[in-house]
């Protein structure tokens, strides 16, 4: 039998659904609750395609392959069906992929789960997971005002989680600090050089440096840290403590070049020729003009593009207030970082580098009620103070226990979760079909290993099949009908019974972050 | 009933007993539990599960998916609200509101404090031509006025309380002798009170000796005005008695069958009188039409109509086997077994031109044939009988009235396409026809027509009655064979089709009532009788339930082709009160709301197709200058969301968000952007829903912005015309009032201070828009603005 998809003519066995020949085509048709081996689809429509005969839509997964078929699974009209039916699926799913804290953090560290890594004491992956996203944690646990700890849903319960002290408490052992560092896997060859050593600069290094290419840091100052050093004072940023973050950028293979004004000849001459790529993190431009360097004027006024950090130089890129005035340090480190990975796309032969956010689906505020949901996983205590004052920071204990107070606003599947991928692919907009009001949130924790989130569920029943398949005694069921319907357990029974031999497997054909391990 | 909870393990276990241990048998046992208990006790599913093959998923998904089960204890009584179409525009949610204040609920609470009442909506009782009708238990009352509420449930209480109502059902009363009195007991004329006319009748026969054959008849599409009685005498032209009440029963009997001189004299009287009541409407009890007589309401509403599924209307007993034979019944079958090969019967109602009257119109011979043509030890028919379009009810009267009718199509269905298994597919709200349907069988078993070697042919098929549980989605074919396998009622992808694969993996032929009851007139009559019948690709007659505001509702089967205005006008009567024609809505939740401009529009499959309607399962609804149409895009809206299955995300979230744009519209709320919002989602559910239900279900929504786009727009502007959207309306007084201070006294909310012969004033804080004030005032002074 033979059929059309996409204009190619595809050979396929009697018995197979359009999506499997799509796949033996190499064409790749999303879904949301089909899963290989199960029977319960189609729901969720996202996997919709176009009978070019007929004019009709059908979900590709249910539907068997019929000789001459002749289908479209990439007409801009099959896109907008599926779009549509990820923004009916979004306008009835309430949850945050990303924490609001993560979210209004301009580095986007993933916040809660360093608070989770600490609360279980397991403070070097926590470190680990702080410089994902910041190549400063002892500066920035210093000095950065914290816009997270203002968006943290606890400050709505009472006070917000400490969450610029714990991720400086997470840089501040020593050992840990060293031990945890990730090298390179393997040395590129290449070579970058970053111009200026302030909090951009020295993320740009940072980054750089663990992309494994050599990197040669510049200033003309006498020593590194720009404005860190200059301009911050003591009481508020004790200088050990920059020196500590520089020394793991020293750790990691750099190279400073201190007391080294960077002339427009030397521009020209041996930074242009003698590297791969050039990072200028050289601040303010009235205070350093770089007249001479050749770099053209943009629109905006500035010499660097402030989405794509290049300039009009190919392999010039730059960070921090040399866009435009940096208030935030941590602005100029998140920039550092996206810098270096520009400058590493651009020495990979500009391989492709997304630089929009992820789609986020951010729900707004919590109600009381929900207050009390997400309380029932964080520890009731009020925020911990630094018993030996601001400057030395948590004890592992104060640590652990103001880790605790956070309450997971984070998904449990920001990667996984099939509604947040497609939903980032096709473009979706969550508000596009939102209801006057949303649904409330709930969180059942009735499981030792599972938490199930009803509100991120979409009906597929796969968690249904899985537990009667494998011939749970109680499972799970549909309970009601229509708009309505929900996954529960039969008889009100707790998730504990409901689930005892398929909880792992429910978990992982769950397409979003309904049901999900704790 | 037993609500003892100790009860709960052996009664469980007897359920258990009689229904079996499978799968399959799940919604029997959830049905028996429900009539034991008045709802769904946890300990009686758990056991349940614990001695039969259904798991705890499986009841939990089925009792939680079909509307008639409960999982709360209920009241000792329950109350249904039908809020079927004809029953929304003549006011049922304010008769809904009624009870409900009355009994004093609040919240989501649906039972009483005193647990006596139990209060629910359900889609459509099929009473439409006796709007808005209520049922408490079996017993129920039409044309309810929400001022009402207290008087319906003190009468019911007292009735329970005075007489235990004998239930035997009278067939005959004595033999053939000076003639016979039919009397309908469909079940519009058993709720306005025809069995209490035929205990009338009863006790004058047996009081005066008089020997006269008492018919109980099945539906006479009369429904406007019933109860409805007809004497038949030699010698005699018929006359019908209409809106007859128990106690005029003996004057109308004796006037037929004493001296010749008494009978003359009312005769005279009674037909004097009922031109009168024709054109001033003032009341009277007792209507009296000749049937010979034409010019009469009657005349008008039965000349236009082709008696086809209806066949024998009014004359026969409906469980009468001999009667139905007499007539020529079963006759078609005998020629079938006997004359005609499978290929032959198939070939017959091909050529007929006979298309499914379920709705979509598939070509019935061209189904019959594809199910003929699959390989399988066994195959099954199934006879669709889920009617559960708000404002329809010709299934039910056709079970009711003509069961040996559609017996005998699906017997020859399952002659020609080689079936073996026939299931009779009836909604459990229609317990009527349930009961008549299974008296019918019994008689055909124990004749021989049905079971093994029917009529000696060697040829074998079987009937069982599978009852429906609550859920509009079970008309759909696939979802139907679903909640027959013991699922929850979800339709699935089609291909393969039931025709291949159906129920239980067997070919099945899924086949509407109404579609059965042609088969042997098709088969008497010949193929091209049939096809002579109608216009274009509809061939034959069709069966709609005309109800809403015309002056004649009624269940009535017309040509195909027949065009709408003379359906309202002719059949129909016109609209009532006066009021002029704006749209009809034909088709149910499904079809689409025709403007009175399109009124010369001819009602056949592919015209109704055309301007945004369906056929559907043939739903009328009249609507007049008082409907709003934004209020019945809504309700219809409403309607099919609350049915989704809940599979399709088109249909499980588009549905409801459309709904809420509407409602936000119906508030005054709305913004020009809703409207085009509207329109989208409308279009993208339809092309994203798997099944019937959610592919039609924006059609309502459709075809209102198309015709009726202005009366949208009117209310972004934050006005009703129509002054029916409660948002947006007012009560006030006006200078007609006399201070008789009826509404006053009738205001639910105190909202009319007591004031006699002044001038009454409404505090519009206070008003809750029941409408009781306008509705029991005298003078006509009450305004909606």
């Amino acid at each position: 039998m033979q059929i059309t998809i996409d204009h190619i003519t595809i050979d396929a066995e009697e018995g197979m659904t359009v999506m499997q020949v799509a796949e033996l085509a190499g064409i790749r048709i999303p879904s949301m609750c089909y899963l290989p081996g199960h029977t319960n689809h189609p729901s969720c429509m996202v996997c919709m395609v176009k009978d070019l005969d007929k004019g009709t839509m059908f979900p590709s997964c249910a539907m068997p392959a019929a000789e001459g078929m002749n289908l479209s699974t990439s007409s801009e009209e099959v896109k907008e069906a599926r779009k549509e039916a990820l923004e009916l699926l979004l306008s009835d799913h309430v949850g945050d992929c990303e924490a609001p804290c993560r979210l209004s953090c301009p580095a986007f560290m993933n916040i809660p789960l360093m608070n989770r890594l600490i609360a279980e004491d397991r403070v070097e992956e926590a470190l680990h997971v702080v410089r994902e996203e910041i190549a400063l944690p002892l500066v920035l646990g210093y000095i950065c005002p914290a816009p997270c700890e203002n968006a943290c849903r606890r400050k709505k319960v009472d006070e917000a989680v400490s969450i610029c002290l714990l991720k400086r408490y997470t840089a501040m052992d020593e050992t840990i600090r060293k031990t945890g560092l990730e090298m390179p896997p393997q040395k590129s060859g290449k070579r970058v050089a970053v111009i200026g050593t302030g909090p951009a600069g020295l993320a740009a290094a940072f980054y750089t440096l663990r992309k494994g290419h050599a990197c040669i840091i510049f200033d003309k100052q006498k020593e590194a840290g720009g404005a860190l050093r200059y301009s911050v004072p003591d009481d508020l940023l004790p200088k050990e403590m920059l020196n500590a973050d520089i020394e793991i950028i020293m750790a990691l293979g750099g190279e400073f070049k201190l007391n080294y004004m960077v002339t427009s000849e030397i521009w020209e001459k041996e930074i242009l020729p003698g590297f791969d790529a050039v990072i200028l993190a050289t601040g303010f431009r009235d205070e350093n003009p770089l007249d001479g360097f050749g770099l053209p004027m943009l629109e905006t006024g500035s010499v660097i593009h402030k989405k794509s950090f290049n300039s009009g130089i190919p392999g010039v890129f730059g960070c921090g207030s040399i866009i435009s005035e940096q208030l935030l340090s941590v602005r100029s480190v998140a920039q550092g970082k996206k810098a270096a990975l520009e400058a590493d796309s651009f020495i990979n032969g500009n391989t492709y580098l997304r630089r929009k956010p992820m789609f986020n689906s951010a729900f707004g505020q919590l109600n009381e009620a929900e207050k009390r949901e997400y309380m029932q996983e964080a520890s009731p205590v009020n925020r911990t103070d630094a018993e030996k004052g601001y400057l030395t920071g948590f004890t592992r204990e104060e640590a652990i226990r103001e880790a605790q107070r956070c309450m997971h606003c984070d998904c449990r599947k920001p990667v996984s979760c099939k509604l947040r991928i497609y939903s980032d692919e096709y473009g979706a907009n969550r508000r596009r079909f939102a209801a006057s009001e949303r649904n409330q949130l709930t969180r059942n924790l009735q499981h030792e290993i599972v938490v199930y989130e009803p509100e991120k569920c979409i009906r597929c029943g796969l968690c249904v099949e899985i537990t009667q398949k494998e011939g749970e005694s109680l499972g799970l069921a549909f309970v009601g009908r229509g708009f309505d319907v929900r996954i529960g357990v039969p008889f009100s029974k707790s998730m504990q019974d409901g689930l005892i031999k398929t909880a792992q497997a429910c978990v992982e054909g769950c397409p979003t972050g309904a049901l999900a391990n704790r | 009933m037993s609500e003892n909870k100790e009860n709960i393990i052996p009664v469980v276990d007897q359920i258990v007993g009689k229904q079996g241990t499978s799968v399959e048998a799940v919604i029997p046992i959830l049905q028996a539990i429900q009539e034991e208990f008045h709802y769904l006790p946890d300990e009686a599913l758990e056991r349940v599960c614990a001695i039969t093959d259904i798991s705890p998923s499986r009841i939990t998904g089925i009792s939680t998916f079909y509307g008639q089960f409960r999982h709360q204890p209920a009241g000792k009584h329950s109350i249904k609200i039908c809020t079927g179409t004809a029953c929304h525009v003549k006011g049922a949610p304010q008769v809904y509101d009624a009870f409900r204040r009355e009994l004093k609920l609040e919240g989501l609470k649906d039972t009483d404090s005193q647990g006596l009442f139990t209060i629910e909506k359900v889609a459509c009782l099929g009473c439409c031509t006796i709007a808005p009708v209520i049922r408490i238990d079996s017993v129920t009352y039409g044309q309810v006025m929400p001022e009402k509420a207290g008087e319906i449930l003190q009468d019911f209480l007292l009735s329970k309380a005075t007489h235990q109502e004998d239930k035997q059902p009278i067939e005959s009363i004595g033999p053939n002798g000076q003639g016979e009195i039919r009397i309908g007991l469909g079940s519009c004329c058993v709720a306005s009170g025809s069995s209490e006319v035929k205990s009338a009748l009863e006790k004058t026969l047996a009081d005066a000796h008089i020997h006269v054959e008492v018919k109980q008849v099945g539906c006479v599409g009369i429904c406007h005005q019933v109860p409805v009685l007809e004497v038949v005498k030699p010698g005699e032209p018929a006359a019908y008695y209409a809106k007859i009440k128990p106690e005029e029963v003996k004057n109308v009997v004796l006037n037929h069958f004493r001296p010749e001189g008494f009978f003359n004299r009312m005769k005279v009287d009674v037909i004097g009188l009922f031109e009168k009541i024709l054109n001033d409407g003032s009341p009277l009890s007792v209507r009296r039409y000749q049937a010979e007589e034409r010019d009469t309401p009657v005349a008008e509403f039965l000349d236009p109509q082709l008696n086809i599924a209806t066949e024998n209307r009014g004359v026969v007993r409906p469980t009468d086997l001999d009667e139905y034979k007499r007539s020529g019944g079963f006759e078609a079958l005998s020629r079938c077994l006997k004359e005609f090969s499978q290929q032959q019967v198939i070939d017959m109602i091909s050529a007929s031109g006979l298309r499914g009257r379920g709705g979509a119109g598939f070509p019935t011979g061209k189904k019959w044939q594809l199910v003929k043509e699959q390989e399988a030890s066994s195959k099954v028919v199934i006879c669709n009988g889920d009617e559960g379009d708000p404002g329809a009810f010709m299934d039910r009267m056709i079970l009711e009235s003509y069961p040996f009718r559609v017996i005998e199509g699906m017997i020859i269905a399952g002659f020609a396409t080689g079936a073996d298994d026939g299931i009779f597919y009836i909604r459990a709200e229609y317990p009527l026809a349930v009961s008549r349907v299974n008296e019918a069988l019994n008689k055909c078993r124990e004749e021989g027509l049905l079971g093994d070697n029917i009529m000696g042919s060697g040829c074998t098929f079987h009937i069982r009655i599978f009852e429906g549980a609550g859920a509009f989605v079970c008309g759909e074919e696939t979802a139907l064979i679903a909640s027959v396998e013991g699922n929850r009622g979800l339709p699935r992808i089609r291909p393969p089709y039931p025709a291949r694969s159906g129920l239980n993996g067997k070919p099945t032929l899924v086949n509407n009532t109404e579609t059965f009851a042609f088969i042997s007139w098709i088969i008497r009559h010949g193929a091209d009788a049939f096809a002579r019948i109608g216009i274009n690709g509809s061939r034959g007659t069709k069966v709609f339930a005309l109800a809403g505001k015309v002056n004649r509702g009624g269940l009535i089967e017309v040509p195909m082709g027949m065009s709408i205005k003379r359906i309202v006008e002719e059949i129909g009567g016109g609209i009532a009160g006066g009021k002029s024609f704006k749209a009809v809505q034909i088709g149910g939740p499904s079809g689409g709301c025709i403007p009175a401009s399109l009124a010369d529009l001819t009602v056949d499959f592919e015209g109704l197709m055309e301007v945004g309607s369906m056929m559907g399962s043939g739903g009328m609804v009249v609507l007049d200058e008082d409907d709003c149409m934004v209020d019945i895009a809504y309700y219809f809206l409403s309607f099919t969301q609350s049915q989704s299955c809940g599979r399709c995300t088109f249909c499980r979230i588009g549905t409801r968000r459309m709904l809420e744009l509407l409602e936000k519209i119906r508030s005054g709320k709305g913004v020009p952007e809703d409207l085009k919002n509207l329109e989208h989602l409308a279009a993208s559910t339809k092309q994203g829903s798997l099944c019937g239900l959610g592919k039609t279900a924006p059609n309502p929504v459709i075809s209102t912005l198309v015709y009726f786009r202005e009366e949208y727009e009117a209310h972004l502007q934050g006005k009703c015309p129509a002054g029916k959207c409660i948002p947006l309306i007012s009560y006030s007084v006006n200078d007609d009032c006399i201070g008789c201070t009826k509404c006053a006294q009738r205001c639910p909310s105190d909202a009319i201070e007591y004031k006699p012969f002044e001038k009454h004033f409404i505090d519009q804080e206070k008003c809750i828009k029941c409408d009781i004030c306008r509705q029991v005032c005298p003078e006509d002074a009450i305004l909606i603005t």
